[in-house]
This record gives structure tokens, sequence and C-alpha cells, in this order.
């Protein structure tokens, strides 16, 4: 047999027997294969071997090697087949399992939407440099009132319009130096943390407060606020703008217009309500002013040396516009079904 | 406050000028536009007043503001009623007996009106101003001349029928308590011990400052008159007015205080117009008892204020207009480099300070002027400890199905006697109750809600059965809120996370265990079983960190659920929020992991059924040592015929595992004999034999 011929039959071998071990789909096949391939006795690549012998003696040492390496091809080959199907597992399909059930039960809860809203103004605020800051919400009269410049015949100061405590004596007017009313406003935050800190500060307060509404559509007498406060050598109205002008932007994502206009607050001079220009008309967002000089006297700063602005807002306000809520009581029946869509 | 354009018109030229553009303008300096009625020929402009500015609660200061905007000049009549009668004092006294509710009182008689039908241009001013002429009604020409006049200045006016008062003379006094008067409303007012009236020589005849009274009022038969132009304390006729549950027109202005210079000027323009229009004379002189207005003090205006609390300049010349437009004096102070002394006007009691000033000129140039594009300095912020640990514990309730409610503060004393774990002070209570907060149909009696509460647990199961009654089940809340403990001057409020869930105790101990767990991964967490009656017996647990109780988890009892007629148990807990932000992890830190494999030990204890798996556990741990990575419950078994009555069997999983190497079975099989020998003696824990 020339050389050529005995190595065109062993690459014919080796072709064959890598495709059969290929397609081996199970232990038994991948074994009828090795038999037919690797048999000791009647396999093929033994039956190619008896042929060495009839290649021309010169040729043999080159035919021996081409052999050799057949066989080892041969070999791994069938090796990596026999690991494939060590994998393989019959399957089974049982018919009576319907993947298109629903999924078994899971929920998850969700995060009040008045609490969602006070995260994102504390987020919104946080990027403009003001920290939160926390504070009582049964208050003495003189940080509700008397500190905030409210002068003691102000009708704010009215019974009737106050959650004043059945222990309090002096209702509205100077104060026990104990408890007296639930805060109706978050600035007694601001007071107690002028307080004890001295400028520059930018701090927001943000939480509860009371006033005798009957709750009905949009009353409840109960509700949360957020005051911002920034206090400094040389802030101006200018600043407190600025400053809402970018809250607007990062809360209702787009660059509003502000407006200004003439309020009165016992605890700002000047003071105004703030409106954003909001789909085509002037929507009211909150009011604000510069820190009334008496406000600082009553902490201890010197109005000559620092000014300062504040703002303030009603969260249910925005959150009710902000999730098409209508009824403000909705927010504190805790129908579960209500609190599950936000 | 409503005005009509053409009553305006009497004191500023309105020529080229549209009623929009002014409510406009208006609006943008103070005044806030709240509608506009088209009239017959006229407008009624409905402008929302805040309560420091009483001067423009008149149209002569409504258009004193419009001149000022509009730079247009304005023209108040100056009434000099002629006098033909004899001197009133000789006629009549004034007697105040209580300067304090009535610091001033004026009083001016004419005698030999006539008295019918106002005329027509004053009938329809009237109308006009009410926003809505057909609801108005004509009284007489004196009683409209006295509400023409508190139109036109804010000064509220009374008339008496001078002959209908006893003794024919006016006593200022605090009421006696049980006095009653019949108002000119016919309705009859019990007074109180110090309201103010306005009394004759016998009887109360009218409220001070509020209403007239039945008896004394001008009628068609009425020939004499007295016009009564007063001041009255703010705080009086508030005070009053609401315990009469009685307003009006009179008694809004008093409650805002007048201007104690117009007090006169209203009296003679009244006087004036009865001449004119009722006929009569006017006796000479006026009497005029309490202090005379003080002249009104300068004040120092620095115009670099302006720019120091505005952010902008305003020229001179500009801010000076304003300022004298507005009514106040301005005189350079002396080798002052740009300040001024300002006197304001006397129905400007608003205006004392100079900031006050720099607020007017402010919102007469106009807000608009105001950048909104300063270069406002960068500052951080820090996100607080408390915020950090609320928001995890929300992550964690959250994704273990729980929602955020928020409830009210107060709640009725049959929530608040239902349960409070961390306060046995009496709830602290409001005078007002919140009203309209409560389900009603559930509780006949439940109470007043003015109880501050000092637990969550009772709101939250509140919350639990409205939720019940609608079929919305399940009910699986969570609230994070203050309550409110009593004590010395202040109430404690700690923060609290209050959880209320359908599902069994252990599983909401475990939901609570991830809890704390992403506070600080390794917080160690003590419970014990309470003896209380509000839970189960045997199912409520105390929580502890260190030596600090924090918390409590249990399942209601049944006479708990019954209390809060709930139709299923559930399981209720609260925790104090700063006894975690005490021991926050605010940056968990990243522990060596072992790289070899654990070697797992079942271990199956026959005990007495006395013994709780805390014990348990803390005894398998206390010897298990380094090696021990965790103990793991399997289960409980009860089989009394193999390990007798008041046996059980507890099978257990130790995971033990080492940093450095991998354990041999010798290592387990060791620490696996410590363990069982301590638990026997400790315990008189058996193994399970085989």
């Amino acid at each position: 047999m020339s050389l050529p011929d005995f190595v065109s039959q062993l690459d014919a071998l080796v072709s064959e027997a890598e495709q059969s071990f290929a397609d081996a789909q199970s232990a038994e096949q991948l074994e009828a294969a090795r038999i037919e391939f690797l048999g000791a006795k009647a396999g093929r690549l033994k039956a190619v071997q008896k042929l060495l012998g009839s290649v021309a003696a010169g040729d043999k040492p080159a035919a021996g090697k081409r052999l050799n390496e057949v066989k080892s091809a041969i070999e791994s080959a069938f090796q990596a087949a026999s690991e494939r199907l060590e994998n393989v597992v019959e399957e089974v399909c049982d018919e009576t399992f319907d993947a298109t059930l629903p999924g078994t039960s899971w929920t998850t809860g969700r995060i009040h939407p008045i609490t969602q809203t006070i995260l994102l103004l504390k987020d919104i605020m946080g990027r403009l440099g003001f920290t939160p800051v926390e504070g009582p919400e049964i208050e003495d009269s003189w940080h509700n009132f008397d500190a905030l410049n409210v002068p003691t015949i102000h009708p704010a100061r009215d019974p009737l319009d106050n959650f004043y405590l059945a222990s309090a004596q002096l209702w509205g007017n100077g104060s026990s130096g104990g408890a007296d009313m639930l805060r109706s406003q978050t600035s007694t935050v601001q007071i107690r943390t002028m307080q004890h800190r001295q400028p520059p500060l930018r701090i927001i307060s943000l939480g509860r407060v009371y006033r005798p509404d009957t709750a009905d559509e949009t009353h409840y007498p109960m509700f949360h606020q957020m005051e911002g406060l920034m206090v400094d050598r040389g802030v101006t109205m200018s600043d407190l703008k600025t400053v809402l002008r970018l809250f607007a932007t990062a809360y209702l994502g787009n660059s509003v217009p502000v407006r200004f206009r003439p309020s009165f607050f016992p605890f700002t001079e000047p003071s105004v309500e703030v409106d954003y220009y909001w789909n085509g008309r002037w929507v009211e967002f909150g009011g604000a002013g510069m820190v009334d000089p008496n406000v600082f006297q009553a902490v201890g700063y010197d109005p000559e040396q620092v000014t300062g602005f504040a703002f303030g807002l009603g969260v249910e306000r925005l959150c009710m516009i902000r999730h098409g809520i209508r009824d403000i009581r909705d927010l504190y029946t805790n129908d579960v079904r209500f609190l599950a869509q936000f | 406050m409503i005005v009509s354009w053409k009553w305006l018109q009497r004191y500023i030229n309105l020529n080229q000028l549209s009623d929009a553009e002014v409510a406009e303008r208006l609006s943008l300096s103070g005044l806030n536009h709240e509608s506009t009625q088209a009239l017959a020929g006229d407008w009624a402009i409905d402008l929302e007043v805040t309560s420091n500015r009483p001067d423009c609660l008149a149209h002569v200061g409504v258009a004193r503001e419009i001149g000022v905007l509009f730079e247009r000049p304005l023209q108040v009549p100056d009434p000099q009623p002629p006098v033909s009668g004899p001197a009133i004092q000789s006629l009549t006294s004034v007697q105040v007996d209580c300067p304090d509710l009535c610091p001033r009182y004026t009083a001016r008689l004419i005698r030999g009106v006539k008295i019918g039908p106002s005329p027509a241009w004053l009938q329809e001013l009237l109308a006009n101003a009410t926003g809505d002429p057909t609801q108005f009604k004509s009284i007489n020409n004196v009683a409209d001349i006295t509400n023409f006049v508190m139109l036109e200045c804010g000064q509220p006016l009374h008339a008496f029928d001078f002959d209908q008062l006893r003794e024919q003379r006016i006593v200022v006094r605090a009421a006696n308590e049980g006095e009653v008067l019949e108002a000119i409303d016919h309705k009859t007012y019990s007074l109180q011990a110090g309201m103010c009236v306005i009394a004759d020589a016998q009887r109360p005849v009218a409220l001070a400052g509020i209403m007239g009274g039945a008896a004394t009022e001008i009628t068609e038969r009425t020939v004499n008159v007295l016009i009564e132009s007063a001041e009255f304390a703010p705080g009086s006729v508030r005070h009053t007015s609401r315990r009469l549950k009685l307003s009006s027109d009179s008694s809004y202005r008093f409650e805002r205080t007048v201007d104690p210079v117009g007090i006169d000027w209203a009296s003679r323009r009244c006087c004036q117009l009865i001449l004119e229009h009722c006929g009569g004379q006017l006796c000479s002189g006026v009497i005029d008892v309490g202090a005379a207005p003080i002249a009104r003090a300068p004040i120092r205006f620095r115009l670099d204020q302006i720019a120091r609390i505005l952010g902008i300049e305003i020229p001179p010349a500009t801010v000076r207009r304003i300022l004298e437009a507005l009514g106040l004096h301005i005189e350079s102070e002396p080798n002052g480099n740009q300040v001024w002394l300002a006197t304001p006007p006397a129905w400007r009691r608003d205006l004392s300070r100079e900031v006050d000033l720099v607020e007017e000129v402010a919102r007469i140039h106009g807000y608009d002027k105001i950048p909104e594009d300063h270069a406002v300095p960068m500052a951080v912020s820090q996100t607080t400890p408390l915020d950090i640990s609320s928001q995890r514990v929300r992550g964690v309730l959250t994704a273990a199905g729980l929602s955020e409610a928020l409830s009210p503060s107060l709640v009725p004393a049959v929530l608040s006697d239902l349960y409070s774990p961390w306060s046995t002070a009496a709830t602290l209570s409001t005078l007002q109750p919140m009203l309209g907060v409560l389900d009603t149909k559930f509780w006949n009696n439940a109470g007043p809600v003015d109880c501050v509460r000092r637990s969550l647990i009772p709101s939250l199961l509140e919350l639990r059965r409205i939720n019940e009654f609608r079929h919305n089940l399940p009910v699986e809340l969570f609230e994070i809120a203050k309550v409110y403990l009593p004590g010395e001057t202040f109430p404690a409020e700690p923060t609290m996370i209050g959880v209320c869930s359908g599902r069994s105790l252990l599983d909401m101990k475990s939901v609570m265990a991830e809890v704390f767990a992403t506070i600080q991964r390794s917080l160690k967490v003590r419970v014990e079983v309470v003896q209380d009656s509000f839970f189960s017996p045997g199912r409520g647990l105390r929580y502890w960190i260190g030596d600090q109780v924090f918390g409590l988890l249990g399942e209601i009892s049944r006479s708990t659920q019954k209390k809060m007629k709930l139709r299923q148990t559930c399981v209720v807990g609260e925790f104090f929020l700063e006894s975690l932000v005490q021991v926050l992890q605010v940056i968990p830190q990243a522990q060596r992991q072992s790289l070899y494999p654990a070697i797992e030990r079942d271990l199956n204890f026959i005990l007495d059924t006395k013994v709780r798996w805390s014990e348990l556990e803390a005894t398998v741990r206390a010897v298990g040592g380094v090696l021990l990575e965790n103990v793991a419950y399997r289960e409980t078994y009860v089989d009394a015929k193999r390990d007798g009555e008041g046996k059980k069997r507890v099978l257990l999983t130790m995971t033990l595992r080492s940093l450095d190497e991998t354990l041999t079975g010798k290592q387990a099989d060791d620490i696996c004999q410590k363990v069982i020998g301590t638990c026997a003696e400790k315990l008189a824990a058996k193994l399970v034999a085989g």
C-alpha cells in the first residue's frame, strides 16, 4: 500500500470517528461507537493498523507517526464525548405543571406618599446645602409664638385655633416654661436651632403640625410642613428667590419662573407668598420672607451682623397635587388599597 | 374687602385704567385679588387684606395704594360740618370705666334729624360694595351713612337714638355677669363679666365695637342722634365676638385696630353727611374721653439697608416718592449720609421699624425686580443618622410586605387607655379635640379625640380594624412616628417604629431581626418573655440592647382582640428608633470570610418543656467557641410515651468552621462532646440516643 493511500484511509477514519462520537446522544450509543472505532479486537482503528505492514519499508516511519497521531485524536474525541454525556440527564415533562399560572404570592409594602414627598423635599434641599433638623412637637408658647414675633394679642394665639394642652396655664400669653401646646408650625425648630448654633445656617425642619380644623376634603387637624432657613452675613431676598427657583426646577423638572406677592407673617419682614408658573398658570407654593430682626434678637443673633431668609410650605398640598389625591383624609385613613398605589 | 370702582373714583382719577390692570398691580403689591364682579356701571373688586393692613379695609386706603402704584394724586375730603346747636357737654356725658377695654371714646350729637331713606347714590355705592347688590338692604339714612363712612375710611361708627338712652348719657364699662342685651339682629345675648359694653345710666345698649342694641337703634321716630366714634381694645373685641359667636364688619376692623387720628375725622365726616342728607343741628364741640393719639416717632432709615435686605439697589428718589405717597413724612438726618428720618402716618401702625420701610419700598417698587439667578454660595449638607436609620427600617419593612401608615397623634381615651407600655403617667390631653378624624361607626363612647398618644400600637390596631371591615386583607402596616410620654416640664418625644401584622409572631420576629441587622450587622439583641395581659399568654416579648429595653413584640390577647373588635388576632410591636440610631453603623465594614468548608452537626436533645430556646442557644454558643459559626433551630417534637410528660425534643444544627483551616471530624466531635456535656449539666439536656 502506498503511503498516500494509507494516510488518506487514516484521515477518513479520524473524521468518521469524531463525527460518531459527537453524534452519540447516550452512553449506549457512545459505547457502540467506541467498539466500532476503538474495539480491541474488531475495531476499525485496529483494522487500519494491520495495513501498516503493507506500507513500503522506507515510508514506515512516516506512516507510523501518522498512525499514532490519529489514534490519539480518536481517543481524545472519545474522551470529550464521554465527559459531555456524563452531565446528560434524561428529562421528563410533567404535563400537570402549568407555567402560565400566576406567580406565587409575594408582595412588598409601600412607603406612605407623605413620607415619599418628604424624602423628595429633603433630597432636593440637601442638594442645595440644607441639612434637616428635628425638634419637639409639644412646645411652649414662647417658641411657638413669642420668639416668632407673634404679638400677645395676635389672633393666631386664640385657644380655639390651637391645640393647647389642658395642663397649660397660660393659653397663648407668655409661657409657663413648660409644655403648652402642640406646635402650630415647624418654625419652632428653627428657633431652637438658632438658640444653640451660630451662623452660618442652612437648615430645613420637616414634620407634623397641628391646628384644630375639622377634618374634611381639604382640611385635616394634623398636617406636615417644611420650613427652610438660611442665615449668614449678606443673605438677601435675591438669594431667597434664587434658592426657590432652583428648588422648583428640581421639583418640577423644568426651569420655571418664580413670583413673589407681598404677604404678612409676624416672623418675616418683608413677607411674601411664592408662586410658580406651571402648566400655564401661577400655582401657590408657600410663604417666605426675610427673617424679622425681632426673631434674631429673640435667639441672640445680632440683626446688624446677619440677615437670613425663611420659607415654608405644606407637604400635603404638594403630595396631593403630585399623586392626584382628592381627599386629604385618605392620607390618614390608611386603607391598604390606597397605600398600595404608591 | 370688596371695593366699588365707582366709589374709588371719589378719591382718585382712574381714567385710562382697567379694573384688571389695577387688580393685578394690587395683587402684586399686597392686596391679593380674589375676584371681580361686573355690576351695572361698576365693578365690585374683592381684595384679600392681610391682618396688618386695616387701613385697606376702606375705600380711601385702597385708593391710596392705587395712587402710589400709578403715581396719581389722592383726594380725601376734609369734613367741617357746620355747628348750630348748644355745647354737647350741656346735654350729655360719657364716662369710661374701663380704659383698658376702650382707650378712647368720642361722641357728637345732632338734634332734629329726619329719618328716611338714604339718597340713591349712597344706596348704590353701599349695594355695590357688597359685591351682590340684590342682597343689599338699605336701613335708613342715618344707619346707611355710618356704614358708608366705615367703608370709606375704615372707622366703625355707631348712631344711638339719643332719647332712648336712659338719663341721656353713655357709660362704657365691663359687663356684669348675667346681663343680657338684645342686639339689632334681634337676638338676645347673655353677657359675661369682662366683656366691654356701651351702657346708658341703667343698662347695656351696645356690645362695644361689635353690634348696637335694639332698644337704642335708629328708627323712623328718632329725632336726636348720638354718634359714637371710638377705639376698643382688639383682644377684648375678638374675645367677646368669639364667645358670643357674633362678628360684624365693625368687630372685624376693631380686631385689627383703627386709625387713632381717623376717629375724629370719621365722626366729623358722619355728621357732615347726616346734616346734608337728614337735616338737623349739630351741637357744638365733641366729647372726647381717653388718651389723645400719640404723635408718631420718626423711624431712622439707612438707605443702604435696601440693598442689604433685598439684594438690589433702588434709587433714593424712587424710595422717597414711594414713602411720601404712602403718607410718610421724610427728612434727611442732620449730617446724615443717606440716612432719613421717616415719620409714618397715623393709619399705618404696622410701620415702626426700618425693616418695615424696606418692605414698603420693595412691594411698591415690585418684587419682580429681584433677580432669581443670583450666585448663592455652595454648601454641603449631611444626611442625619435619624434619617439614615429610618430609611433602612423602611427598606426592610416594605421589603417584608408591610406598608407605611401615618395616623393622628391624638387618639380618643378608649385607645389611649388600651395600652401604654412606655409610661404609666396620665396621658396629656388637649383643650380642643380633633374633629372628624375618628371612624365613629365603630365607637359609641370613644370620647373626644384629645389624648396625646403614648404608644403607636392602639392606633395601628384601629387602622387594622378599619381595613378588616373593608375586607382589605392582608393588613400589614408599620408607622414611624413620635409618641409623647408625660414628663416634668416637657414630655419625652421618642420616635417609635410600630408594626402590626397578620403573620405569626415568629415570622414577625425574623422581620424585626432583619431590621436590626440593617442597622448594625452584628447587633446583639436579647428577648425575654413578658407577663402582660395585653398579649396572649407567653406570646409577648421584651427586647433589650445591652441593659436597655428598646421594644416589644407580641401576639395580642383574646381580650385585646375583643376590645378592639378585631376579627382575627395579630402581632404588634413597638421599638425605640433612637435606640437603633445609637448603635447605627453608618458604613458597614467587610469581615474576613473563611475560605474553608463548614461542618454541620445535628444535636437532638430531650429537655424539660419549660426550657426556652434562648437558654439552649445561649448555652450552646457559650461553649461552642470561635469555631461555632451558627446555631440553627430545626424543630421541636413532643412524644410523651417515649420521653415522659413535660419533656420535649429539640433538634438543632451547629455549623462549625475555622478561618484558617479545614476542620477535621475529630475537632467537630470534640466541640459536640463539650456542648452535650454542658447542656446536660446546665439544662439537664439528654442527647437522643442513635
